[in-house]
Parts: C-alpha cells; structure tokens; sequence
C-alpha cells in the first residue's frame, strides 16, 4: 500500500492535496459537491482583522489557459469568522489552514494573537502577496526587510506552523524564502498569483475594476515548477507548491519540483472534484510505480 | 445542487445565431426554478478555462429535460454550438436564487435579446399558476429576434420591439412598453433582464412607475457556487452598500436594491 501521508513542519497531512486560499471559501459552498474530509487540508480564504468590502466589478476575467482575479480580499472579519466559521469548520475532521493578511505588521500581530489558542487551526499562512490591495500585501511580500520583520512579529505570537507564502512579483523569490525563513517561517508557499491586465478595447480602459489582477491556472504553471524547484535548491524548508495544477501530472511536476504538499486553486472551479481526482491519481501512479511513500518523489527531480 | 452529467437531447440552430440546447437530466429538470442558472463545462481543455453560466430557459419535469437558449459569441458558446445529440455535458446546478413572485397580476417581463431565456421560463411557470402575463421582447431586428412563441405556451401575450421597426413595434424595449402603460396596461410586477443599459434604463423609469421589479443580471463568473466572490455586484440595503455575489444571492435581485 503506497501511502499518501506528508509533513510539513510540525503539519502532518492524511494526503498533500490542499486547497488554495480564496479559491474554496470556507469550505461550505463545495460541501455538496464532494467529501470536505478527502481534502490534505482546508486553507480557507484570507481574513482581516476588520471586515473588508472588496474591489470594485468586474473582479476577474479569463484569459488564455487562466484568468486574472482582482477580489480584494473580500471577507466578514475576523469576529465573524470566529464566531460564525470557525465552529463549523472544527467539526471538519481535517487540518484547517487559515490564510490572514493586514494593512500594518500589527494588523498580523493582532490576528496571530487573536487565533493563537484557538481550537482547531492547524496552521497559519501568511498572505504576503495579494497584489489586489492597494496597500499592506504588496510591500511585505516584495521587499526583504518588510517581510524579515513582519513574519518575526507573527512568530512572536503564533506558536503553530507557520506558512509564508511568496509572491512570485519579485526578481528573485529565493532571496524572500531566506528572508522568512530567518523570521521563523516553517514553510514556504509559492506561487501566489502573477500580477496581469487586460484592456477593454471597446472602453479603451483596463478591463477589471481594480485595473490590475493577479493571473492564474494552468498559463502560470511552468513559472512555478520553476520556483518551486528553485527553492528546493535553496532552502531547508518544506515547500508546499501551488499554480495552475489540474491534475495528478501537474501535482507530481510540483512534488518533483520539490513540494512536500501542493495546492488546487482555478482547478477547483474549472473541476471541483479535482482534489479527489489527483488524490486517487497520485496513489495510482504512487502503486504503478512501486512507490510506498510519497517523500520518495519529494524533489526527485533534482540530481543528488 | 449537485454535478451532473446531462445528455444532450436535441441541440439546434432556432435563430440566426441562437441555439436551443435540450438536455435529459431529471434531477436538473425537477429542481430547477426560473432565475436559476446551470454553470456548464463547455469543453475538456483549458482554452475556454472557466465554466460559462446559462440561465435555464424551461424544464419539463415529466420527460427530465431542461432547455437552454444560448447566443453563439464566443469561444464556449462556439463549443457548446458544436455539440450533438447523444453527447454529454457537466452541469453544475440549479445554481442561485430564483425569481420569487409576489402575486400580483398581470406579470409583465421585460426581455432585451438573449435576456429573454430566464423570463421563457418564468413566464411559463406564472401561466401554469394561472397568472396573466406579458412578454415585452426587444432585439435590434427581425433576424436578432427568437421565436420565442415556440418556447411558451398559448396564453403568454407577447409585445415584440425591434429598433428597426421589421418586427412588431418601432423602436427600444423600454419605449414600447412605456407607450402600452400610457395606454393602459397596469403591472403588477415586472421582471427584466437583458444588457445592462436596458435594465439601467429600466431601473431608473421604475423610481416613477414604483412597480414591484425583479432583474436578473450578469456578471463575468468563476466558480458559480459562491467560493471565489468574483461576480460581485454592489447592492444598498438598510442604508448600507455591500458587494453580493451574482451565483448565490443572485443572478435575480430587486432592482431597487440594485447600485446602477
């Protein structure tokens, strides 16, 4: 029997198929369509510590082989989410990953706080990258001081795993993976979206409302693998990989690459059984293969 | 809601450019109300990526097939045209809130070209609950227009506009139906889609007319079931302003609520 089963950190997972922020609200919409307990883990949609409203329509747009998304991190809050979420999502017998972003370091110091204890949270990932927001995300996810210090000040307050997950907007993301590694990060995540535009050449203006939006699915893939095997290269911690994955092939590259787990993020509203679909494919190839244990593949690519 | 896979019963070309898609799904076909939209995976690859949202046109619960009416424009809807008999689709649905009707008669639905699929359906389902029931129906001309007569039973009074004049009365939508109110017809209610500029004109008439009005609308949809908060559309209610999602709260809303 091959054996889907990963770590990462301190996080053992049943299977390394994880959900990507914002793509799987916070569980409740899918819960018709599928088993929420087949999941490796829930990581619901990123909250603030006050309600936000989000950006103006149109928020996204397909493109060639993705789409480009401009949400601005629309969410109830933190309150609402503790007080009306999170006690369903504790009766979800699977590690649930809660993505949280801010506007200051203190913002993500007080919601590290707020959540630290609370039953049920498995892991805490940091939103670095959004490049929806006008201000905050961007410049912790892009600059290697900002970004040192702010997941420094989340670690002094959030004694679980904690996840960085990296922007690919910058000229080299391995430089930010050190940086957050040195703050206390204990993985990483990449990639978070590729900032894009579209022209409304009827309007002769940008097509969405925020003007720009972050592009994913599948277009976006080979510039992951590649960061992701990049960062295999350079760093000790373990990599959960995400970009354009829609099935069991894309998430072995990114496992290859060197993910110890990775995230379905368009793939789920292109395909929402997609998650299922790999999981089963992953311990087919796992059985074809005569490969027990999955951390055989972790960074296979690489030559030792 | 659930996924499923429909087969394709009949699929052909009713106007020049829009296809009427009938698909045997009894579980669609029992469940669906008006308003409601299927979210269908028009091809296997990756371009088109998304699934495109249809609102559902007619049911019939007895035979569990449900009807489509889709304008071919782009690359899904090019696809979706190609599909034949005996084929199968992925449906995600009956997916968001339907129209809900308040009762009073007559009914009169306002529908500006493709726009008219929600009211067929509605219109049909007001007619079974023995309501009297308008159909104001506006393209740019004749060719644009569906024969919609097909779609509905006998009963349904259909008002056709075309700007063109080659088809019922001369001129928009909104003006043809202003002239049948000065000349006496009183609504009870009225339920409009169509492009946005229509409903906006609409909408704005309304403040004087003070109907009850229910409007469909569109918004450009990734996962259909209201994970991605994507299709957001801003709505005022008790003083406030908020973003809702057209593929849950939606695509039907009050027009009054509606931020035009």
């Amino acid at each position: 029997m091959s054996s889907l089963k990963t770590r990462i950190a301190k996080l053992e997972l049943e299977t390394p198929l994880l959900t990507a922020s914002g793509t799987f609200g916070f569980g409740d919409e899918y819960a018709s369509l599928m088993n929420l307990e087949g999941l490796g883990g829930l990581v619901v949609k990123t909250i603030t510590l006050l309600p936000r409203s989000g950006n103006p329509p149109p928020r996204l747009v397909e493109t060639p082989a993705g789409m480009l998304n401009a949400i601005g991190l629309q969410n109830p809050g933190l309150q609402h989410f503790l007080e009306k979420e999170l006690p369903l999502l504790q009766n979800l017998h699977i590690p649930l990953i809660l993505s949280i972003a801010g506007e200051t370091e203190e913002e993500y110091a007080a919601l590290a706080e707020a959540l630290e204890g609370c039953t049920g949270i498995a892991a805490l990932e940091l939103n670095l990258s959004c490049p929806n927001v006008k201000k905050g995300g961007i410049l912790f996810g892009t600059d290697i001081v900002l970004l040192g210090s702010l997941v420094e000040k989340v670690r002094a307050h959030w004694t679980g795993t904690l996840i960085a997950k990296l922007t690919p907007n910058v000229t080299d993301v391995v430089h930010l993976a050190h940086a957050a590694a040195r703050g206390g990060a204990d993985v990483i995540a990449a990639i978070n979206t590729i900032r894009g535009m579209v022209i409304d050449i009827t309007k002769r203006r940008p097509l969405l409302g925020n003007r720009f939006g972050g592009l994913s699915g599948p277009a976006v893939r080979p510039v992951a693998v590649k960061i992701v095997y990049d960062l295999y290269e350079a760093i000790k911690l373990p990599i959960i990989g995400m970009g354009g994955i829609m099935n069991t092939n894309d998430a072995l590259q990114f496992i290859m690459a060197g993910a110890s787990a990775v995230a379905v993020g368009t793939g789920n509203f292109v395909e929402p059984r997609t998650i299922p679909q790999i999981t089963a494919g992953l311990k087919e190839y796992m059985e074809k293969s005569g490969i027990k244990d999955l951390h055989e593949l972790v960074g296979a690519a690489h030559e030792s | 809601m659930k996924q499923c896979q429909a087969l394709v019963q009949e699929i052909n070309e009713v106007s020049s450019y829009f296809y009427c898609l009938t698909l045997e799904e009894p579980y669609l076909a029992q469940t669906a109300q008006p308003g409601q939209f299927l979210h269908l995976r028009v091809g296997n690859g990756i371009a088109p990526l998304l699934r495109r949202p249809f609102s559902v046109a007619g049911t019939s619960p007895a035979t569990g097939t449900i009807r489509l009416l889709f304008r071919r424009v782009g690359a899904g809807t090019e696809l979706l045209s190609c599909l034949r008999k005996g084929d199968w689709l992925d449906c995600l649905g009956p997916l968001g809130t339907p129209f809900s009707a308040v009762g009073k008669d007559p009914a009169v639905l306002l529908a500006g070209g493709a726009g008219v699929a929600p009211l067929l359906f509605l219109g049909e389902s007001m007619l079974n609950a023995g309501k009297n029931v308008h159909l104001f129906y506006g393209a740019a001309d004749a060719k644009a227009l569906l024969p919609v007569d097909r779609f509905l039973s006998p009963g349904v009074l259909i008002h056709f506009a075309t700007e063109d004049g080659s088809v019922g009365e001369h001129g928009n939508l909104s003006d043809v139906f202003k002239l049948a109110l000065d000349k006496g017809l009183a609504p009870g209610e009225l339920f409009a889609c169509g492009p946005l500029p229509l409903l906006r004109v609409l909408a704005n008439e309304n403040r004087r007319w003070v109907l009850p009005m229910q409007v469909s609308l569109e918004e450009n949809m990734a996962c259909g079931v209201g994970a991605c908060q994507g299709c957001a559309v801003l709505i005022k209610k008790d003083g406030e302003t908020l973003y809702k999602r057209v593929c849950r709260e939606g695509p039907v809303f009050n027009s009054s609520e509606v931020v035009w």
